[in-house]
């Protein structure tokens, strides 16, 4: 009995220093779905294959509630380790995530080896506030130009020379609309907040500015709001290129539709769809080229008062390999990484992806010419309350200047509030 | 003429079941067309190649076998505890006299009128706070203990006759006694209704699960559509192929237990005070 | 089952009070496993919920008491009004279609003198979307709407009609949820009223007939007081049902387009998980909450069905 009791004690000591050096659990919690979700599982496992000693937890795909869950999870003292922050929700998060470089345990990001230098600065610069570094990116994406080339042809255009101008995006419409198909659909599937960013990108281009720098009252109820409206509007409307709810997706892998803006997730679909399509940045409708386009970065939630250091540094190991391994992150989902070192590896340069659409992606965002959402403490508020009205006009429910007003009033009204 | 009466009269039924079967009919008829086919422009009704290609990749790209037995876990462990927990709550409510029965039974009562949209952010703490979060478990708990079981059971427990009760009394059978032998014995039709309606009930529910369920992998069928549908809305192939397999086990089921499913109804319903 | 004249026969006097003694703690013994599934996961929460509300919400920076203003603010808030407004229209359209097309059907039929087969497949199909989950319901009714490949647009293209955009159209979008809803809740309410109508004693009608009193009437004079439970039953249900209504609109509009179908259930989601204003929403909640219950106590009270709750 007693020999037995040994040798449990004897066990019981072996697998307590066994698991402490297994004690390492991350949990890296993301909103991405489908084949982004592929991608960040792809790249995990090869952590996981590199680091043993990491338990790493990944969990996906519920991208609906992801930032009130996120809080709530920090709130509960249950938040994962590692996690996702589109750059626009930074003000939004901020009470909620670990400043990397004054954490707890230290600077996370000399501690873990990240150098800031690897990626662009104004990217970088992105997820600072405060004087505190609380982001580390891990790619920018946006809205390209696709065009079926098939249609291109039958409506006597050259399906090499997609319309970069406004004058030859017109002609390049009406001769569409001429040979019978759908011209052109500016929000991949017309859902409210993509007709918002519609218009965002006719307004940008006309050099116009949503909010002002201390975001006091809104200033896009103007001339130039008005005409960009319009111009979206009478897309669906008086111009005939497309159908008040019409879905650009759905057109356009049904081979029904001429051009459409949509995000650079839209590769995978049009390379399954046998649509023979072309990618082209957004054309310069109204001045400069604008395009919309958001970042995905890596945040640290907050993390319960008593955290050891291994897993601050567990979870910065990560973060440090993802953005190493981001090519895979790029070839898979289309969104162009952030470190500057992942975008030189071959396999990426050699992939479909990069040689049909990507380069040319990357190519707006090193011009600076993809704009981020609106960074606020209510961002999301304020985004609804101005797509609500621009969905309305879209439809016809009201005029894009009664659209305007309303959007504007609903903003400084949240905007006064507390 | 009366032949001719009655092919009208059936007719009119024919005619107006296929209009309320029409939706679905939609649904599964789109299910097996093919990607061409559904996104060809003028539309058709029956597919000229009938295809199981979404079907497949429904099965490999989500992990719907697991949202089916999530689904099949949750709804057969709420029904079991909430039969057991409703039971032995009703018939303290029903054959038993303490003080303050009535005016608790009337909170209950009173409680069935509560949405839940009200306590979500707090169940969301409780369940974190009793390591219940993204567990079936912590899905389920919220959904047990639904007032409208105890008001069905006590409705049938009190139309039980005494005199059955009391002769067991005499008899020197205890309260649980009572209950073994003379209340469940005759109360199976009104146990299974209720089964019915909370399997049912727990099936379907989709604002709890949709909160407490957070790895795709665990979560329950009706959250998981709404996940194939967020994901890419565009794919009407799959999501009709997710929607149709969706409804398949619930409607084998009726098949098979029809007429059982329907008396239940009828049953658990047609209690009068 | 069990036999007699076993034991005692006449319990003593003594034996009779520790009965009683015990059957006190008995009762409450049987209630427990219930109340304390109860007490956690309805009542508690739900009070935490309304002492939610009185807060401004935010445990990082601190949470502050500030009593009513959140409700002050809900009804200050046109977004608010508009889904109260939405919540009440889509009630309306709910509610007694849902109960009319049921009573419709269960009376059809009861009073079916047609092929047997025919009427048993009837009530099965009339029933059977109610076993779909509202994900399904959904996705088939938007299917069904869509507006480029959907059935119902092609048929107004092939016969020419000017068809409104459904469910992209502000005034068509809440009525066509509606419609799905009543599609998915008419076949419970229609066995519950079945079950009713079995009930009627079968000689009422027969003397009805010999009296030559015609449907109307004896729908009016027989069928409906006979059957007020089944209505009231039916009544609560479809009420507390149509104001909790939250799955299909999130998955049919998103609330959309604009704001035309955005009912209150939602209004509290995206206040809870999209704006993270907690105790906004925790107000909007205790606001459905207080709806359902006076809405459901009158419609209870004008059916003068209020014996039948006892």
């Amino acid at each position: 009995m007693k020999r037995l009791g040994v040798l449990f004690a004897v066990f019981l000591g072996l697998g307590w220093f066994w698991g402490l050096a297994q004690s390492v659990k991350i949990e890296f919690n993301t909103l991405f779905h489908e084949a982004d979700a592929k991608a960040m599982e792809d790249i995990v496992n090869l952590f996981r294959a590199a680091h043993p000693e990491i338990q790493v937890e990944l969990v996906q795909g519920r991208w609906e509630q992801y930032y009130a869950e996120l809080r709530l999870a920090v709130i509960a003292k249950n938040p994962p380790q590692l996690g996702i922050c589109h750059v626009n929700r930074l003000m939004e998060m901020v009470d909620y995530l670990t400043p990397l470089d004054a954490s707890p345990v230290g600077n996370l990001l000399e501690l873990a080896g990240i150098d800031p230098s690897l990626f662009p600065e104004a990217t970088w610069k992105a997820g600072q506030i405060n004087g505190h570094q609380y982001l580390i990116p891990l790619d920018t994406h946006g809205w390209g130009l696709w065009y079926n080339k098939d249609i291109f042809v039958a409506a006597g255009l050259d399906p090499n020379k997609p319309p970069q101008t406004y004058d030859e995006f017109i002609a390049a419409c009406e001769a569409i609309k001429k040979a019978g198909f759908y011209a052109f659909h500016p929000a991949e599937d017309a859902l409210p907040r993509k007709l918002r960013r519609a218009w965002e990108i006719f307004y940008y281009q006309m050099g116009g500015e949503l909010f002002d720098p201390a975001f006091t009252k809104a200033t896009f109820n103007n001339e130039k709001g008005l005409k960009a409206l319009e111009f979206l509007v009478n897309i669906f409307n008086a111009y005939g290129w497309n159908v008040v709810g019409g879905n650009g997706y759905a057109q356009f892998t049904a081979g029904q539709l001429g051009m459409l803006f949509a995000g650079n997730w839209f590769y995978p679909t049009a390379k399954q769809s046998g649509v023979n399509f072309g990618y082209a940045p957004v054309p310069n409708l109204f001045g400069i080229p604008y395009t919309w386009g958001a970042s995905h970065q890596l945040c640290v939630p907050l993390q319960p008062a008593d955290t050891p250091k291994e897993v601050y540094l567990g979870a910065m190991k990560l973060a440090r390999f993802i953005t190493e391994n981001a090519y895979i992150w790029t070839m898979s989902g289309g969104h162009i990484a952030a470190n500057k070192e992942a975008l030189k590896d071959p396999r990426l340069l050699e992939s479909d992806y990069w040689k049909e659409s990507g380069h040319i992606l990357n190519d707006m965002i090193q011009k600076g010419l993809v704009r981020f959402p609106i960074n606020h403490p209510r961002g999301s508020q304020l985004e609804n309350a101005i797509e609500t009205y621009i969905q309305l006009a879209v439809v016809g429910q009201i005029s894009p200047a009664e659209a305007l007003a309303k959007a504007e009033a609903e903003c400084n009204k949240i905007l006064s509030e507390k | 003429m009366k032949t001719i009466k009655s092919m009208i009269q059936n007719g009119w039924l024919i005619i107006m079941i296929l209009l309320w079967v029409f939706p679905s009919a939609w649904v599964a008829l789109t299910a097996f067309k093919s990607i061409q086919e559904i996104f060809t422009i003028p539309i058709t009704i029956f597919p000229s190649r009938p295809t199981l290609y979404h079907f497949e990749r429904l099965f490999s790209t989500w992990p719907f076998n697991r949202w089916l037995l999530n689904s099949l876990f949750l709804a057969s462990f709420v029904t079991v505890i909430s039969l057991m927990v409703c039971t032995l709550a009703a018939y303290s409510f029903a054959r038993l006299n303490w003080r303050g029965r009535d005016v608790l039974f009337l909170i209950i009562l009173a409680s069935m009128f509560l949405p839940m949209e009200v306590s979500i952010v707090p169940l969301y703490f409780m369940t974190i706070h009793f390591k219940l979060f993204n567990t079936l478990y912590g899905a389920a708990l919220p959904i047990i203990p639904l007032p409208i079981g105890v008001f069905l059971l006590r409705q049938f427990f009190l139309n039980i006759p005494k005199d059955l009760e009391d002769a067991a009394r005499i008899d020197g059978c205890s309260s649980w006694g009572v209950l073994r032998h003379v209340i469940l014995p005759n109360s199976l039709p009104v146990l299974a209704a209720y089964g019915v309606y909370i399997f049912n009930y727990a099936w379907n529910e989709f604002l709890w699960s949709l909160i407490c369920l957070r790895d795709p992998k665990k979560v329950t069928l009706p959250v998981g559509l709404r996940l194939i549908q967020g994901a890419f809305e565009l794919d009407y192939g799959l999501i009709n192929a997710a929607a149709f397999m969706a409804s398949i086990p619930t409607l084998l089921v009726f098949i098979i237990l029809r007429r059982h499913i329907i008396r239940g109804i009828a049953l658990s319903s047609g209690i009068k005070g | 089952m069990f036999r007699w004249g076993r034991g005692n026969l006449a319990p003593s006097i003594l034996a009779m009070r520790s009965f009683l003694r015990r059957r006190e703690w008995e009762g409450w013994l049987y209630i427990l496993p219930y109340l304390l599934l109860w007490g956690t996961f309805i009542a508690w929460p739900v009070g935490y919920g309304i002492y939610l509300s009185l807060f401004d919400w935010n445990p990082i920076r601190g949470s502050r008491y500030v009593g009513l203003a959140n409700y002050v603010a809900l009804f200050d808030d046109e977004r608010f009004l508009n889904a109260l407004t939405n919540t009440f229209k889509f009630v309306t359209m709910v509610v007694p279609l849902t109960l009319t097309v049921a009573l419709t059907f269960a009376l059809l039929l009861w009073f079916w003198r047609g092929s047997k087969i025919l009427s048993n497949l009837a009530q099965a199909v009339f029933f059977s979307p109610y076993l779909l989950t509202v994900s399904v319901i959904a996705i088939t009714w938007r299917w069904f709407f869509d507006p480029d490949f959907g059935i119902v647009t092609a048929f107004c293209k092939t016969f020419h009609l000017a068809c409104p955009k459904f469910l992209a159209d502000p005034l068509w979008a809440l009525p066509i949820i509606a419609f799905a809803t009543v599609w998915w809740l008419v076949g419970y309410r229609m066995i519950v009223f079945q079950a009713a109508l079995g009930d009627i004693p079968q000689e009422l009608f027969e003397v009805a007939k010999i009296d030559g009193v015609p449907f109307c009437q004896q729908f009016i004079r027989i069928i409906l007081p006979l059957i007020k439970p089944s209505l009231l039953f039916s009544l609560v249900l479809t009420l507390i049902s149509a104001f909790r209504t939250f799955g299909q609109v999130l998955m049919m509009t998103g609330g959309g387009p604009g704001r035309a179908s955005e009912v209150l259930a939602l209004y509290l989601y995206w206040n809870a998980f999209e704006y993270f204003r907690i105790g906004r929403a925790a107000a909007a909640g205790v606001v459905l909450l207080g709806l359902t219950l006076v809405l459901t106590l009158l419609g209870v009270k004008l059916l003068g069905l209020k014996s039948e709750l006892q």
